[in-house]
């Protein structure tokens, strides 16, 4: 039984790091329709920014902040070189899909002859032990929960209270009204590459930071997981990939205690077939992967 | 140029066309975006491996585990191979095909061919895992001189490939391919005419499985080999590259597409000596020039070296 209440402890840190990164990768999509999937490859990279300043002698705190910069320049480049040309041109959503699995198959290839094939782990001492009853972490994934709380609600203050997280919603909903209303929907594009691009730096470097060591392949797993949350959650809805978040952190996490680590995505990736096969639209969303394209 | 190096290139270029020849089907003339065709490849090679492979007691054989080893004779294992194909393709097709927008379907299918790896490297006892299956027999090889064998199977293959450019051909001008054109390009209107997108779309994703199951039966018997290393999900992104370069929806394209992309990368990078830069260098930029081919054809010539031919009624006003 202990080990189920530590494996829910393991949980609540896996949950903060895929909800970060949910949250991103569903703006995304919500807002510019656009299905990133070179998303987990953005993260690695960042991972890899914090590790070679890390490297240098920095703390690892300071190399998350620039990993999150380094992500958001990077996205925002990203989708002005390549997506939003493309999306310009009138290239269909399954046009844009393979551009961006292009995009993945070419980042990771290009950081390979850069960083190597070998795992890399970050040089930072994982603080003390903290207990609550069975479920043990460390002063770090303390740390990582907090900022992951700390992240949802600024990204809920953002879209409920603000102008811009206002014209967000409105460009999500209807782009084209939103821009007949006078919003600058182009500007507010860039802001959401820019915010989730910075979501996407920020879990890479927290997700590698939580993981004993880190390598170009796992840019693949983090995608899976990702996915599954945001699908789960209803695509496109960030507190739907928060909710999605919670739920699949804690069913890989409790498997992984009842069954085998091996095997976390496959879970992740089963409970994506049952939310595909069950409910397409997701928990969340009124239009989901149902709805016709558009 | 020796005749080993003619007759690999020969096999492997059989292998490629049949496989973009499926892939051209199902995502040329009905535009399923397949990112898991090469696990049925994969499932065809492991049928026919395991269909024509004693059983893992056999004393040669003890150094690897593996389900089946039933020692079949030889069309029996590709036949298994490319039944198997048309198999999975039923479960996976009616999961994806059947609610989701298909855009959800290339990410389902993206997704289930990165886990099947997974799986199947980690499940030893099913198919051997990470290390694969090894010393598969190489069909009807105590029939012919090693010399000659090589020949033999070159002959096999322009069978086999023939065979499935003929289906190939016979669909994409069939009132069936008419109807799969009429969906890719408008679904909303194809349905509302009376045809049914799921059924279309589920029979051309089962035959186009048939036909990955075959090449993966093929290829198996010539490399006599099999792993999950071999199937990863980037091998799929290079048969995409090859029918979008050829030209999506054209069996010809198709065709031109295996042998530019996949065979002709290969033979060029060949000569790259591999002493250059860090080690893994070569592949590495070998995948960057793949994902650059795929995204300057997309922004260039998104129809490809062979567009497919317009078919346009001869009445219609212009």
């Amino acid at each position: 039984m202990s080990l189920f209440v530590a494996a829910f402890g393991f949980g609540l840190v896996s949950m903060s790091v895929i909800a970060i990164a949910a949250v991103g990768f569903t703006m995304q999509f919500g807002i510019t329709n656009m299905i990133n999937l070179a998303y987990g490859e953005v993260m690695i990279s960042s991972a890899y920014v914090a590790y070679y300043l890390n490297k240098a002698g920095i703390s690892i705190w300071i190399g998350m902040v620039v990993g999150a910069l380094f992500g958001a320049a990077f996205s925002f480049l990203l989708n002005r070189i390549v997506y939003a040309p493309f999306q310009r041109k009138g290239t269909s959503y399954l046009g844009m899909v393979i551009v961006s699995l292009a995009i993945s198959l070419m980042m990771a290839n290009l950081l390979l002859p850069i960083v190597g094939y070998y795992s890399v782990s970050y040089q930072e001492g994982t603080g003390g032990l903290i207990r609550l009853g069975a479920i043990i972490l460390t002063t770090n994934q303390i740390l990582i929960i907090g900022i992951a709380v700390v992240v949802m609600l600024l990204i809920h203050g953002l879209l409920k209270y603000t102008r811009l997280g206002k014209a967000m919603r409105a460009t999500s909903a209807n782009p084209t009204l939103a821009r007949n209303c006078g919003i600058p929907t182009q500007r507010v594009v860039d802001a959401v590459w820019l915010i989730t691009g910075a979501l996407c730096g920020l879990a890479g470097v927290v997700a590698a930071l939580n993981s004993d060591s880190f390598a170009i392949a796992n840019g693949a797993a983090f995608l899976i997981t990702i996915l599954a949350a945001a699908v789960l959650g209803g695509a496109g809805q960030p507190y739907g990939a928060m909710i999605g978040a919670v739920l699949i952190g804690l069913i890989t996490e409790l498997s992984a205690a009842a069954w085998s680590p091996e095997y976390k995505e496959v879970v992740a990736f089963g409970v994506l077939v049952l939310v595909m096969v069950l409910r397409p639209q997701g928990l969340l969303a009124k239009r989901g992967a149902m709805a016709a394209a558009g | 140029m020796n005749s080993y190096y003619a007759i690999n290139l020969l096999i492997y270029a059989g292998v490629d066309i049949i496989a973009c020849l499926a892939l051209n089907l199902q995502f040329g003339v009905a535009g399923i975006v397949n990112f898991s065709f090469i696990v049925f490849q994969a499932v065809g090679a492991y049928t026919a491996a395991v269909l024509s492979m004693p059983p893992d007691t056999a004393p040669d054989y003890s150094f690897q585990i593996y389900v089946g080893g039933l020692q079949l004779p030889f069309p029996i294992p590709w036949i298994g191979g490319a039944i198997a194909g048309g198999l999975l393709a039923v479960p996976v097709g009616f999961v994806v095909l059947r609610k989701l927008r298909s855009d959800y379907q290339a990410i389902a299918l993206l997704v289930l061919s990165v886990i099947a790896n997974t799986v199947i490297t980690n499940a030893r006892p099913f198919l051997n895992g990470a290390a694969g299956l090894a010393l598969v027999p190489a069909p009807l090889a105590d029939l012919f001189d090693p010399a000659t064998y090589g020949y033999f199977y070159v002959g096999l293959t322009a069978v086999c490939t023939a065979l499935v450019a003929l289906v190939a051909f016979r669909i994409v001008n069939s009132p069936y391919g008419r109807t799969l054109r009429a969906m890719r390009e408008h679904e909303v209107a194809a349905t509302a005419i009376g045809k049914n997108p799921v059924a279309l779309k589920m029979t051309i994703f089962i035959v186009g499985g048939v036909i990955a199951g075959l090449s993966g039966g093929i290829l198996t018997g010539y490399i006599t080999f099999w792993a999950p290393s071999v199937w990863l999900y980037p091998e799929t992104i290079i048969l995409f590259a090859a029918v979008i370069v050829g030209g999506r929806g054209n069996n010809l394209g198709a065709v031109l597409g295996a042998l530019l992309v996949p065979v002709g990368f290969e033979e060029v990078t060949r000569f790259i000596p591999s002493s250059i830069g860090p080690p893994g260098l070569i592949p590495a930029l070998q995948w960057v020039a793949i994902g650059l081919l795929i995204i300057g054809f997309l922004w260039f010539r998104p129809e490809g070296v062979r567009p497919e031919p317009r078919r346009v009624f001869e009445g219609a006003p212009d």
